[in-house]
C-alpha cells in the first residue's frame, strides 16, 4: 500500500485525492453529503434571506435594483455574491399589521388549519381503522377509489362547489328535478373546511392505513376484552401506538391548509379577514390596483411562515420523537 | 365465578369450517384445557367465548347468561393472550389497571386491587416499568395479572405459554395451577401441548378438525381414548397402532396374531377391519410375561433404535422380516415402540421378544376410528370387557 502511495505522489493534487479516496471511499461520502447538503441549505434558505432582504429595503428603492453591489477586492470591483438591503427600514414588520389586520388573516389560515386537522383525522382514523385492520369484500375497490379520486384536479371540483355554497338548488344534471340545497356557506370556514378535508383526506388515509395495519391484532384484542369497544381501542390503543403516523398526517395537512390559497380565496368572495380569507388573501391584500407593496408583502411573508418554523421545530423534536419513543416498545 | 356452556357453537368461514357443532359444559371453578393440533379449531373456539368471534350458529352462556351476542367487554371474562399483547405505550400499573380505569373505578380502589393482583403473581416493585424492560416470564405475569385484577367469571387462557422457554414455561404451568387453586374462578385453557393439558386441568377436550372429540378428565382420555385421533394425540410418545382384522378367535395383525374372541365384544365380528393401538409402555419384554396378568404371546422383533431418556428408554421394534417402510401414517404395522427400564439389557439391532398387556389394548373401528374397546381380556375374564382398565403393575 505504502509503496502505491509513494509512486502515485507525483501527480497533482487531484490525483492524490482520487488515490486517496479509493483507498477510503468514506471521503467520498463524506464529500459527497456536504456538496448535497450545501446544496439544499443554499435552495431553501436562500428564499428567506431574499425575503429578508426585500423586507428590510424600503418600498421606493425596491423597484431600483442595485441588490448586488460593487465591492473593491483588493483594487478589483467585484460583485458582491449575495444581495444586500437597500436600506433598512424595520418599521415594515409593524407596518403590515397596520396597514391590514394581518394577525387576523394568519388567524384565519390557523383556524382552518386546526379544524381541518382535526377532521381528516377523525375520520381517516375511522378509514384507516376499516382499510387496514378489517377484511371486508370490495376494500381493495374502495381504496383504489379513494386514490383515483385523491388524482382529480382540486380546480375541478371549484366551479360545483362554488354553485353549491352559494346557496343554489342542485338538480340532477340535464333535468330539473332538484336534489338538496345546501346553506350558503361562501365566506364562512364551512366552504373551506369541507373541501380541505376531502382534498387533504386521502394521504392521511394511505399514512393511517399502513401504520394501524401494522399494529398486533392481539392488542386489539386485549383492549376490548378488557373493555373497550372497537372504537375505545382505536382511540386509545392504536392511535397511540401509531403516534409517529398520526403526527405525520396532522403535520402534513396543517401545512397544506395553512398554505392554501387557491379554494380560499374564491370561497372568500372578497378577500377580507370578515370573510375568512386566509393568509396569502392577506398578503396579496398589500397589492392594489396601481400599487404594489412589495415590502410590506415580503413582510408578511416572513410573519406567516414563522408559525410553520415553529410548529416544524416542536414537530421535529417533541412530536416525532417523543411519541415515537413511547410507540416503538413492544 | 361462573359456568360456562357452548351449545351447538359453529363457526364457518367462507369455505372453512373452523368449529363444528361444539358443545361444551363447563362447570364452575373447573379448569378446562382445549387441546387439539394447530388449526384444530381450538383457538376459534376460545374467541367465541370470549366474544371476538361470532358464531355462525350456536349459543354461549357464561353463568346462565346468553351472552352470544354481547360484545367481549360486557361477557365478565378476562383473557390472557399467547402473544402476551401488554400494551406498550402504558406501563405496567397502566397495563394491570386498565380495565379498571374504563370501568371508572374509584382511585384507591383500583390501587388496592393492583397491588393485590401484583402480590399474587410476585411482580411488587415493578409498577412503574415499561412492558420492554421486562423479561418475557415477567410480562407473561404482567398479562395473568391485568386478567385477574379485574376478578372476571371466567379465565380465558390462549397458549399462555407457548412463547417461554421451557424451563419457565414448567415454572409458570405450576404458578397457574397454584393461582386457579387459591382464585378457584373457572379457567378456559387452549393449548398444543398435551403435556400441558395433562398435568394442568381438570377435563380435557380434545378438539379436532373444528369437532370436540372427547372431554374428560385427563387419565380418562389418556386410558380410555374416545377415538383414533384422541388415543394417537394424548400421549408422548404417542400410542403404536397396528392394522388387525378379527378372526374366529384371534386378531391378525400383519406379523403378529392376539387371540380374541370376538363374541365377547358387541358390535364386532369376524371379518371386522379393526386398529389395534397399544401404548409404549404397555409393551413388555417377554421374560417379565410372568409379571402380567394377561399377557399376549410372545411377538418375535428386532430391536432398531434405543432412545435413553435418563428414567426411561424408548426401543424402536421392527416386527416381521426387519425391514421398515418408515410410513408417516397413524398404523405402521411393522413397527412397535416400546419403554423399556434404564437397566435393561436390551442392545440395538438383536433379535427379542415382547408381550403386550391385554388389559391395556385398545380396539378401533376401522371405519369411524371409534374406540370398540379398552383391554382384550380372554374369554375367562370376559365380564371386564369395555370396564375401567386396572392400574398397571410396573
Amino acid at each position: 500500500m505504502a509503496t502505491v502511495d509513494q509512486s502515485d505522489d507525483s501527480g497533482g493534487p487531484l490525483n492524490r485525492w482520487v488515490q486517496r479516496s479509493i483507498q477510503d471511499p468514506e471521503r467520498v461520502y463524506r464529500a459527497l453529503f456536504y456538496t448535497a447538503m450545501v446544496f439544499f441549505m443554499v435552495t431553501t434558505l436562500f428564499p428567506f434571506y431574499w425575503l429578508l432582504v426585500l423586507a428590510l429595503t424600503p418600498s421606493s428603492a425596491i423597484t431600483g435594483g442595485g441588490f448586488i453591489p460593487d465591492i473593491s477586492l483588493f483594487g478589483a470591483n467585484v460583485p458582491f455574491p449575495l444581495p444586500v438591503p437597500q436600506g433598512f427600514r424595520p418599521e415594515g414588520f409593524i407596518e403590515v399589521f397596520q396597514e391590514i389586520p394581518f394577525h387576523l388573516y394568519m388567524l384565519n389560515s390557523f383556524a382552518l388549519a386546526v379544524t381541518t386537522t382535526i377532521i381528516v383525522l377523525v375520520v381517516a382514523s375511522l378509514a384507516g381503522y376499516v382499510f387496514g385492520r378489517l377484511e371486508f369484500p370490495g376494500r381493495a375497490v374502495l381504496m383504489l377509489a379513494i386514490l383515483a379520486i385523491s388524482y382529480f384536479p382540486p380546480a375541478g371540483f371549484v366551479v360545483p362547489l362554488y354553485d353549491i355554497f352559494a346557496g343554489n338548488a342542485v338538480t340532477i344534471p340535464f333535468t330539473d328535478v332538484a336534489l338538496f340545497k345546501s346553506i350558503e356557506l361562501l365566506n364562512t370556514p364551512g366552504s373551506m373546511i369541507l373541501p380541505f378535508s376531502a382534498l387533504f383526506m386521502p394521504l392521511s388515509i394511505f399514512i393511517l392505513t399502513t401504520f394501524y395495519g401494522q399494529i398486533p391484532d392481539g392488542l386489539e384484542d386485549a383492549a376490548r376484552v378488557e373493555g373497550t369497544t372497537r372504537l375505545g381501542a382505536l382511540f386509545r390503543v392504536i392511535m397511540p401506538l401509531s403516534a409517529p403516523g398520526v403526527a405525520t398526517a396532522a403535520v402534513l395537512t396543517f401545512i397544506s391548509v395553512y398554505n392554501e390559497y387557491f379554494f380560499s380565496s374564491i370561497m372568500a368572495t372578497s378577500p377580507q379577514a370578515s370573510n375568512w380569507s386566509p393568509l396569502v388573501g392577506g398578503i396579496l391584500s398589500y397589492q392594489t390596483q396601481y400599487t404594489t407593496n412589495f415590502q410590506l408583502m415580503a413582510a408578511a411573508s416572513i410573519v406567516g411562515v414563522l408559525p410553520m418554523l415553529i410548529l416544524v421545530i416542536v414537530a421535529q423534536e417533541r412530536i416525532v420523537s417523543g411519541l415515537t419513543s413511547g410507540a416503538l416498545k413492544e | 365465578m361462573a359456568n360456562l356452556k357452548l351449545e351447538h357453537v359453529t363457526k364457518r368461514y367462507e369455505d372453512v369450517t373452523a368449529v363444528d357443532d361444539m358443545n361444551l359444559d363447563i362447570d364452575d371453578g373447573e379448569f378446562i384445557c382445549l387441546v387439539g393440533p394447530s388449526g384444530c379449531g381450538k383457538s376459534t373456539t376460545m374467541e367465541t367465548i370470549a366474544g371476538l368471534t361470532i358464531p355462525t350458529e350456536g349459543k354461549v352462556f357464561i353463568g346462565e347468561r346468553d351472552v352470544t351476542k354481547l360484545p367481549p367487554k360486557d361477557r365478565g371474562i378476562a383473557m390472557v393472550f399467547q402473544n402476551i399483547a401488554l400494551f406498550p405505550h402504558m406501563d405496567v400499573y397502566d397495563n394491570i389497571s386498565f380495565g379498571l380505569r374504563l370501568r371508572d373505578y374509584p382511585k384507591d380502589e383500583i390501587d388496592k386491587r393492583v397491588e393485590r393482583a401484583a402480590d399474587i403473581v410476585q411482580l411488587e416493585g415493578m409498577l412503574d416499568r415499561m412492558p420492554d424492560e421486562m423479561s418475557g416470564g415477567q410480562r407473561q405475569r404482567v398479562a395473568i395479572a391485568r386478567a385477574i385484577v379485574r376478578q372476571p367469571d371466567v379465565f380465558l387462557m390462549d397458549e399462555p405459554l407457548a412463547n417461554l422457554d421451557a424451563k419457565l414455561r414448567v415454572h409458570m404451568r405450576t404458578e397457574l395451577q397454584r393461582l386457579h387453586k387459591e382464585l378457584e374462578t373457572t379457567i378456559i385453557y387452549v393449548t398444543h401441548d398435551q403435556a400441558e393439558a395433562m398435568t394442568m386441568s381438570d377435563r380435557i377436550a380434545v378438539i379436532d378438525s373444528g369437532e370436540l372429540q372427547q372431554i374428560d378428565p385427563p387419565l380418562v382420555c389418556y386410558n380410555e381414548p374416545a377415538n383414533l385421533f384422541v388415543a394417537g394425540f394424548i400421549g408422548s410418545p404417542s400410542m403404536n397402532f397396528v392394522n388387525g382384522s378379527v378372526g374366529q378367535t384371534e386378531i391378525d395383525t400383519p406379523n403378529f396374531t392376539i387371540e380374541f374372541d370376538p363374541t365377547t365384544l358387541e358390535g364386532i365380528g369376524a371379518g371386522d377391519d379393526v386398529t389395534v393401538g397399544v401404548r409404549p409402555e404397555d409393551v413388555y419384554p417377554a421374560d417379565e410375561a410372568g409379571d402380567l396378568a394377561f399377557p399376549t404371546a410372545p411377538i418375535r422383533a428386532q430391536s432398531d433404535v434405543l432412545e435413553p431418556m435418563g428414567d426411561e428408554i424408548f426401543a424402536y421394534l421392527l416386527l416381521g422380516d426387519g425391514e421398515t417402510s418408515m410410513s408417516q401414517e397413524a398404523a405402521t404395522d411393522d413397527q412397535l415402540l416400546m419403554s423399556i427400564e434404564p437397566d435393561s439389557e436390551m442392545q440395538e439391532d438383536e433379535q427379542v421378544e415382547v408381550v403386550l398387556d391385554r388389559r391395556k389394548i385398545h380396539l378401533f373401528d376401522n371405519t369411524t376410528g371409534d374406540a370398540l374397546t379398552h383391554g382384550l381380556l380372554d374369554a375367562t375374564g370376559g365380564d371386564e370387557t369395555g370396564g375401567t382398565p386396572a392400574e398397571t403393575d410396573d
